[in-house]
């Protein structure tokens, strides 16, 4: 694959990016409502109050201004001061980042992890029971409202049945110490098999909720494309040539039926991103997502647009890993 | 063989730790994570209620609300505009240094000073009214002078706390963000953001104010705060006896919480007045008769009752029943709806208003309680639901004054009428969203802010609140408790109205 | 014979979808003839009446009653209408745009192309229910600012599907012929290609409509949504989650109401998309 159109793909990152800040800046500003009596709201503050608070927020300066200061410090990383937590953007959001990035890996492994190997058998012994009832759970994947799901199994396993705990992403007994921030990495670092299985039991029902949705569609896609290639003239001739039926699926089929479903996949991890908020706020995860909507609520503009940049970033790199992909898998395309 | 063994064992002692508690540990199930660990640094009454754990203030309050000295000895009033504070001697830092006045003088003046705080100004500033500076007299006493007669000063001390003078000078505004250094019960261990913060006894505590009597020795160790915003799943924590203590419990678990064998209800009477602001300047709320009349035409016993559980209590006027100058002899507006359908009919209207009713979200359920009943009695009452700020913007004492009705409240942790009275009844209050005016009113409370005799000044504001009975510029509601649940196992604690979490003397056995 | 046409699925189970879905719209126009009590009469001291099957609950409020004592199955039959006219309206409107978009950004190409995808590539960069809930912060609440909310992002579905068709239809023959002919741009567009892509349009809009029900729920979950007391499904839920511990109903039966629909309009969907996928006979 050329770097040339590498780099140029990476190069359409920017004005991607440019558009995604001028946007988040007009829809933050033309929203009513102001962060600074917001703060004050229900504390009895006098109107000056108010006023020395906008003033010490930075919000007395034109639009233009606020724009040009915050492009030209996010260049250098500078994301600035949170509103409301007054310390700065890029420090609450790191602080906050892990657990979203842990939730959202384990809700899209669960999902490859089931949705592969259904798809695969649902499409290798068509019209089978393995089939059917794929097809029929993916249908239900998709049509669960992941609000509701999420509720109905926070009561069933963690109240009635007190299987699994009821919020958070681990306990502080079960701790491990701190190396990279993710909890899973430094369980496993550190040797320490109880803070793995408390924190996989925390993780276990939020990553339930968010991945049913993914591994239904990834089913789904990954059937389909698999039921493609079986068909396709190449598979026919090395049947014809006496190869397993076995090897043919290893060794063939599979690669190639997997891109679609990697594509999916990249363009799915976006909805990932977003559908955090409602199950961090339902299983108390500790979350980049339920802080980002609370921002919102709060007109706690400099962390909502670097969040949004940060999403927006971040959904085009995987997505570019994707292709990436995409080629190593099938080295018949040409980027 | 053996690797699977272990694989079990793991996971049994997990398992394990996943449902027991060390015994000398507490674990508290708080609604919202702390913005920071700057006392000076935020505007959060969750925050301040979790950094009261770690920091002491110059004055708190006992259980019964009443104002007593931390970590002074006691304040004096030199003049109207100088009161003057003297050092407790024999308090520590968790850092090991020893509190002294320079650090009282540097905690106000960096909350003075505009940009003291790494270039932000303290945006609890104006909690502290018109307090110009704060000086060190000698090693025992600091100073404070006002610009304006202040009595009120004591009570609003509560609302800061002490920082240590070189260890915020160290750490700067980013280290006193996310490190904390006070002088309280408990000290900072481990602050997972979003999800928990885990505390420390602090044996060289030097005892809290000597008014509150210690309950018996200090039995926890470790304080753990879960953050669960998640009302159910705080209560369903609580139930599932992975926490201690749950604040903000509402009211419909009430019953699930008192049924549990674990578990027990715990309340105290809040300080938020909650009304329902009327447009005085528009009809049809400009008659004083058809705010009489829907204040007749609301059963706020049952809606106490069906929807709060029967924890609040029914006020006719502003203040609270624990506030100073609270008038006890206020009439009711009984719930009438025949009185109120005349009161209508007097005033013109036969045939009912069609009224709107603004809320925020979080009044969404009770406003449109409000509204059924209203309906019933000829007001014809719908709901329009509206983001916080927007609501409120629309209802500024500044705006147009377009709107009909608002169910709103205020709050008086202070406890004392010019922190209520003032701002949502005077003309032109910035809390004055009924945009109700009478010159009587005004000058009763400008007397009592000025007036320093006790009793003199009580019975100014006890006027007041007649004035405003007669008038009714609102439809009166209700005050309700602050609702806490707790496991039956625990000891030494009782709620407080300010929020405070008040651990020092909790025990769980 | 159907259920070989339509394959995996059985025909019976695609006929009950489409009933489900016929019923549900049924539910929503004749919602005043059907519901047994008006949805917003509120009666206080129903509060959080159970179920009729359970103990204290009754016949005459089959689903039991909510927070405020009002009857959840009525309220459930009047959300029906919230719900189905979000998802017709944005997805309608969606791809109205987007099949425009699309075919003009497929066709015309240059910067015409460019500057649509490009939006498309900032759009894409959002996540879909923040940006939603962003708009509905700058717009205010109700259902037609949720309905342009949610429009502003679901117009690009339509739009990528159209352009890559019309990215291929364009070198087909018959185009060629037609621009040979000297056709105008717009009657190509409109007459040739249009009329060719016009299947994969319809079959994405019908899964996307199951999408836009559940995207409206989770936003009227979160607050944002319907005035009072206009009873929609997702905000029933969010209602009801106050008292899930030990009034389930409330929360549950919209919940399935919603599961319900997208279900069908899923399995209907499926088998419609079954039918018209031509490997599906081999």
């Amino acid at each position: 694959m050329k770097p040339i159109l590498l780099l140029q793909r990476l190069l359409h990152l920017i004005p991607v990016l440019f558009g995604v800040t001028v946007i988040v800046f007009l829809m933050m500003s033309l929203t009513p409502g102001d962060p600074a009596e917001i703060m004050l709201a229900n504390q009895n503050a006098s109107p000056e109050a108010v006023v020395s608070l906008r003033h010490d927020m930075g919000l007395d300066r034109t639009l233009s201004a606020r724009f040009v200061s915050f492009a030209t410090n996010a260049m250098v990383g500078d994301f600035g001061v949170s509103l409301f937590h007054r310390r700065p953007v890029a420090a609450v959001i790191a602080e906050r980042l892990p657990a979203t990035i842990e939730l959202s890996i384990a809700a899209l492994l669960l999902a490859l992890l089931v949705a592969i190997p259904l798809g695969v058998v649902a499409a290798v012994h068509r019209g089978g029971v393995v089939d059917r009832l794929a097809t029929v759970g993916a249908l239900f994947g998709v049509s669960l409202p992941g609000f509701w799901f999420g509720i109905l199994l926070l009561i069933g396993f963690a109240v009635q049945l007190r299987w699994l705990p009821v919020s958070g992403a681990i306990d502080f007994a079960s701790q491990p110490p701190h190396v990279t921030g993710f909890l899973i990495i430094d369980s496993v670092i550190s040797l320490r098999l109880d803070s793995l299985a408390n924190t996989l039991a925390h993780l276990l029902l939020p990553a339930v909720t968010l991945g049913l949705p993914m591994a239904a569609i990834l089913m789904r896609v990954t059937r389909a494309s698999m039921l493609d290639v079986l068909r396709q003239d190449y598979i026919v001739f090395a049947e014809a040539k006496g190869l397993t039926r076995r090897r043919i699926l290893a060794l063939h089929a599979l690669k190639n039926a997997l891109l679609p479903t990697v594509t999916v996949a990249a363009i799915e991890t976006g909805s990932l991103l977003g559908g955090n908020m409602v199950v961090e706020t339902v299983f108390g995860w500790p979350g980049l997502g339920r802080l980002v909507v609370e921002s919102i609520f709060v007109r706690n503009y400099p962390l909502v647009q670097a969040a949004v940049l940060l999403y927006a970033v971040t959904y085009v790199l995987v997505n570019f890993l994707a292709d990436l992909l995409y080629t190593v898998l099938n080295p018949r395309v040409r980027m | 063989m053996r690797l699977k063994r272990l694989v079990i064992a793991a996971f049994a002692a997990a398992g394990l730790q996943l449902a027991e508690a060390q015994p000398a540990e507490l674990r508290i199930g708080f609604t919202l994570d702390p913005l920071t660990l700057d006392p000076a640094n935020h505007r959060s009454r969750e925050t301040e209620s979790v950094l009261r754990t770690m920091y002491n203030g110059l004055v708190a309050h006992d259980p019964a609300m009443k104002l007593v000295p931390e970590v002074i000895e006691g304040w004096s009033w030199i003049d109207p505009q100088t009161m003057d504070v003297k050092v407790r001697q024999g308090v520590t830092f968790h850092s090991g240094e020893p509190m002294t006045a320079d650090d009282v003088v540097y905690t106000f003046t960096r909350i003075l000073t505009d940009g003291a705080i790494g270039g932000q100004t303290s945006p609890r500033k104006s909690l502290l009214g018109p307090t110009k500076s704060v000086l060190r007299v000698d090693a025992a006493t600091v100073r404070f002078l006002l610009s304006d007669p202040w009595p009120v000063l004591p009570a609003m001390l509560t609302f800061q706390e002490v920082v240590s003078k070189s260890f915020a000078e160290k750490a700067g505004a980013a280290g006193m963000a996310t490190q904390e250094n006070g002088t309280g019960p408990f000290k900072l261990v481990q602050w997972r953001r979003g999800d928990s913060l885990v505390l420390e006894r602090f044996p060289a505590y030097f005892g809290g104010a000597p008014a509150i009597a210690e309950a018996g020795k200090a039995c926890i160790d470790r304080v753990v705060i879960k953050i669960i915003p998640e009302n159910a799943s705080r209560v369903a924590a609580l139930l599932a006896g992975d926490v201690d203590i749950v604040n903000e419990l509402p009211a419909h678990d009430i019953r699930s919480v008192e049924a549990n064998r674990n578990t027990k209800v715990m309340a105290v009477n809040g300080t938020r007045t909650f009304f329902v602001a009327l447009n005085n300047t528009r009809k049809p709320f400009d008659d004083v008769r058809v705010r009489r009349a829907a204040n007749h035409a609301l059963n706020r016993q049952l809606i106490i009752d069906k929807l709060l559980n029967g924890r609040a209590e029914r006020l006719n006027g502003v203040m609270s029943p624990a506030a100073f100058g609270f008038n006890p002899s206020l009439t009711e507006y009984t719930y009438d709806v025949k009185t109120a359908k005349a009161l209508l009919t007097e005033a013109g209207y036969a045939n009912g208003i069609d009224v709107t009713l603004d809320a925020d979200g979080p009044q969404k359920e009770t406003a449109e309680a409000i509204a059924a009943l209203l309906t019933q009695a000829g007001i014809r009452t719908k709901v329009a639901v509206g983001e916080g700020s927007q609501v409120r913007a629309k209802w500024a004492p500044t705006s147009k004054r377009e709107g009909d009705m608002w169910i709103t409240s205020w709050g008086n942790g202070s406890l004392d009428p010019t922190d209520i009275f003032e701002p949502t009844l005077q003309t032109d209050g910035r809390g004055n969203s009924a945009f109700y005016s009478n010159t009587e009113l005004d000058g009763l409370l400008a007397a009592g802010r000025r007036e320093t005799d006790t009793a003199k000044r009580a019975a100014l504001y006890q006027q007041a609140q007649a004035i405003v009975n007669r008038d009714a510029p609102w439809i009166f509601l209700w005050l309700p408790q602050d609702l806490y649940g707790v496991s039956a196992r625990l000891t030494g604690w009782a709620p407080a109205a300010s929020g405070w979490l008040n651990l020092r003397d909790a025990c769980v056995q | 014979m159907i259920s070989r046409l339509l394959g995996l699925l059985p025909g019976w189970l695609a006929r009950l979808a489409v009933l489900t879905i016929l019923g549900f719209v049924v539910m929503a126009v004749f919602a005043p003839l059907i519901a047994p009590w008006d949805p917003s009469a509120t009666d206080l001291f129903r509060r959080l009446q159970p179920p009729a099957w359970m103990p204290d609950g009754g016949w005459d409020y089959p689903l039991g009653c909510d927070a405020l004592g009002r009857d959840i199955l009525s309220r459930i039959i009047y959300g029906a209408r919230v719900s189905i006219f979000t998802g017709i309206v944005v997805v309608s409107l969606a791809t109205l745009v987007g099949v425009v978009a699309g075919l003009a950004a497929g066709y015309i190409r240059g910067p015409v192309d460019a500057a649509i995808s490009f939006l498309v590539d900032v759009l894409l960069g959002f996540p879909y229910l923040i940006f939603a809930v962003g708009l509905m912060a700058m717009m205010g609440p109700g259902i037609a600012n949720l309905v342009l909310a949610l429009a502003y992002k679901e117009w690009i579905v339509p739009c990528r599907v159209v352009r890559g068709e019309t990215l291929a239809a364009r070198e087909t023959e018959y185009v060629e012929a037609a621009r040979a002919l000297g056709a105008s741009s717009a009657t190509i567009m409109g007459r040739e290609i249009l009329p060719n892509i016009l299947s994969p349009v319809i079959v994405v809009a019908t899964v996307r409509i199951a999408q836009v029900i559940i995207l409206e729920a989770s936003l009227s979950f979160l607050g944002l949504g319907v005035q009072p007391p206009t009873p929609s499904w997702g905000s029933m839920v969010a209602d009801g989650r106050a008292f899930i511990l030990d009034a389930w109903w409330v929360s549950t039966f919209p919940g399935l109401a919603i599961l319900l629909l997208v279900l069908a309009i899923n399995v209907a969907s499926q088998a419609v998309r079954d039918a018209l996928d031509p490997h599906f006979h081999d």
